[in-house]
């Protein structure tokens, strides 16, 4: 009776964790070849975050860098199984120079840690009001970093408290399937096992786009590409 | 005319300098806009004051104000900027608060020059013109307390003075205009002031100068006496997080109908109201500490007995503390003070008696941002007036809500 008792637990164990590993719509990686994800997100239309009009200083601002807007994120909606499991959690760096985050766009997977560095010559105070992942610096010198880790998937708005022009995003992923674009708008998503997705491209000032692909069972590389206007 | 040719010549000469601010690090990077703006919307409520102790030179309450507020830049190349601010208070029209071209005439220079209606050289806290600025709900009373001394009305003896203490909502005296109207603050904070202010340096160490229309507490857009006032302050940033600053004032305040009213034999040519101030701004993670303290003198006439033998003196002070507790939530307190100077007349059993009565304020509160641009403000003031019987001590309560784009 005993033995018969453990036995049952121990496939009610076995079923549970089993069930809370499957994903609803998930497909299945079989033993294939992975395939690659590569293409050219296309921005026709670029929107400059100014910060407000300094009316109460007694003269010309000063200079600071503009954000880089020609920058999207192309990622998996739906990731395969075994997506999941490698939670590298390593430490990337997000630089605050002339008044500006560097990268103005930032992809990561839960439980990275990100350092803020202050490269500037005066106090910045980077903090966010997301929900999922709220937090606040306080101010710090130039020279230091304070570091956060995100522990929750999400949009992650990132703000200076004393440069109310500075602006960031960092989008906090489950899995591991995304690519940030480089300067020409190129992105390369490796290692997506075969199987049919839906692969979506982020950008702050445009509405998500989508598109179903699918990666054969040779694997290969399949070309999506995105035009935001 | 000659000098306007000149002026237009040297602003023609400006404006078509080629661009030295236009820049982006990155090649390819958007260039800065042309034309920015901002708004804020700003929603009050409050218990009542009946003391009047947060009455504005505007007529309004700092504490019940529904104010929708513009601001706009017009870049004209890159050294020069047009800027404007455009109010409506309480659902009134429509006012200019700001409107002035800014100009660098050396490239990578730190030369500025600000000419129309700029924002004040004086002090620190008249320039904080966001709400967001402002950990609390009211504002210092150095830059908002109502006095009962007026720029068009003047006591002609020191009882004269001594009767209105306490009573800058709303005062008058025997000379000059006679209609009940509000006193002067020692700063008009909400208020800016019409002329050409130039700026050298910017960190850390920055001077500015400028002479505008009005004075600290009266600052205008047309003149009404024929003086200017001069201004200036300078500004030290000795240490990451510090500011340190001093600024001095000198200018006519009473008005030219005044000082018409005046005897004869008693009017003099120049009554200036003198300001001088230091003020200090410490911050540090989630801790930022302001102080502020301001001396302001008005020359006044001696027409009848008991004669105001010696200029008015007004001085303010506050210390203004804010920490966040957690990201969104702030908690903030202000202790102020303000003093006046004692003058003698038969009234008070003839015992010198400052010629207003001295006010002090502690206001705390705490904020929460529902959304970066959305700021939720509470607020309690507890206020006292020394020496009157009407008006010495109240509890203010507050809420404000504050939205901006």
């Amino acid at each position: 009776m005993v033995r018969f008792r453990g036995a049952l637990l121990f496939i009610l164990v076995v079923v549970a964790a089993t069930s809370r590993l499957r994903l609803p719509d998930a497909p299945v990686a079989r033993a294939a070849v992975a395939g690659t994800l590569r293409g050219r997100v296309e921005i026709l239309r670029e929107k400059v975050t100014e910060r407000r009009p300094s009316i109460g200083d007694l003269g010309m601002p000063g200079r600071r860098d503009l954000p880089d807007q020609r920058v999207a994120v192309v990622y998996l909606e739906t990731a395969p199984r075994g997506a999941f499991e490698d939670r590298p959690g390593p430490t990337v760096v997000l630089d605050q120079k002339n008044e500006n985050f560097v990268p103005h766009i930032l992809a990561i997977t839960v439980g990275t840690s990100v350092e803020f560095l202050n490269s500037d010559r005066t106090y910045h105070n980077v903090f966010s009001l997301s929900k999922a992942n709220s937090f606040d610096l306080g101010r710090y010198p130039p020279g230091r970093a304070k570091a956060v880790r995100f522990d929750h998937p999400g949009i992650v708005r990132v703000f200076c408290e004393i440069h109310s022009h500075m602006n960031a995003f960092i989008l906090v992923f489950a899995h591991r399937h995304f690519a940030v674009t480089n300067a020409q708008g190129e992105y390369r998503i490796d290692g997506v096992p075969p199987g049919t997705y839906t692969v979506s491209v982020w950008h702050p000032s445009f509405t998500v786009k989508s598109e179903t692909v699918k990666i054969p069972e040779q694997g290969g590389e399949v070309d999506v590409s995105f035009v935001l206007s | 005319m000659i000098r306007s040719t000149v002026v237009l010549a040297f602003l023609s000469a400006v404006m078509a300098m080629p661009t030295g601010l236009a820049r982006a690090s990155d090649a390819g990077a958007p260039a800065p806009k042309r034309f920015t703006f901002g708004a804020e919307v700003v929603a009050s409520v409050a218990t009542d004051d009946p003391g009047y102790f947060n009455d504005t030179s505007y007529g309004q309450s700092a504490m019940r104000l529904a104010r929708v507020r513009v601001d706009a830049a017009l870049r004209l190349g890159g050294r020069a900027a047009l800027l404007a601010e455009g109010r409506a208070d309480n659902g009134e029209g429509l006012t200019v608060a700001a409107l002035y071209l800014r100009l660098r005439p050396l490239p990578d220079r730190p030369l500025d020059i600000q000419v129309g209606r700029i924002p004040p050289v004086f002090g620190a806290s008249g320039r904080r013109g966001y709400g967001a600025d402002n950990p609390l709900i009211g504002s210092p009373l150095a830059y908002q307390y109502l006095t009962s001394l007026r720029a068009d009305s003047l006591p002609a003896s020191a009882d004269d003075l001594l009767a209105m203490r306490g009573r800058g909502w709303r005062t008058r005296y025997s000379i000059g205009s006679s209609v009940w109207d509000r006193g002067l603050p020692v700063i008009a904070g909400d208020r800016w002031d019409t002329g050409v202010e130039v700026r050298i340096g910017r960190e850390p160490v920055s001077l500015a100068a400028a002479v505008s229309q009005g004075t600290l507490s009266d600052p205008r857009v047309r003149d009404d006496n024929a003086g200017k006032q001069v201004s200036g302050r300078l500004e030290v940033r000795p240490s990451l997080g510090l500011i340190v600053g001093a600024s001095a004032s000198r200018g006519e305040y009473l008005s030219r109908d005044a000082g018409r009213s005046l005897p004869a034999d008693r009017h003099r040519d120049s009554y200036r109201q003198q300001g001088f101030g230091v003020d200090m701004e410490y911050s540090r993670g989630y801790w930022v500490l302001r102080s502020e303290t301001v001396l302001s003198r008005w020359a006044i006439p001696q027409v009848q007995h008991p004669l105001l033998t010696d200029s008015l003196a007004a001085w303010g002070t506050f210390v203004e503390a804010r920490y966040k507790i957690r990201p969104g939530l702030f908690t903030a307190l202000r202790v102020d003070h303000l003093d006046f100077s004692r003058i003698s007349g038969t009234l008070f059993e003839g015992r010198p008696t400052s010629w207003d009565a001295p006010v002090s304020r502690v206001e705390a509160g705490a904020g929460y941002s529902v959304r970066r641009n959305l700021l939720v403000k509470l607020a309690v003031q507890r206020n006292w007036r020394t020496g009157v019987t009407i008006g010495a001590r109240e509890s203010v309560a507050g809420a404000q809500a504050l939205l901006w784009f």
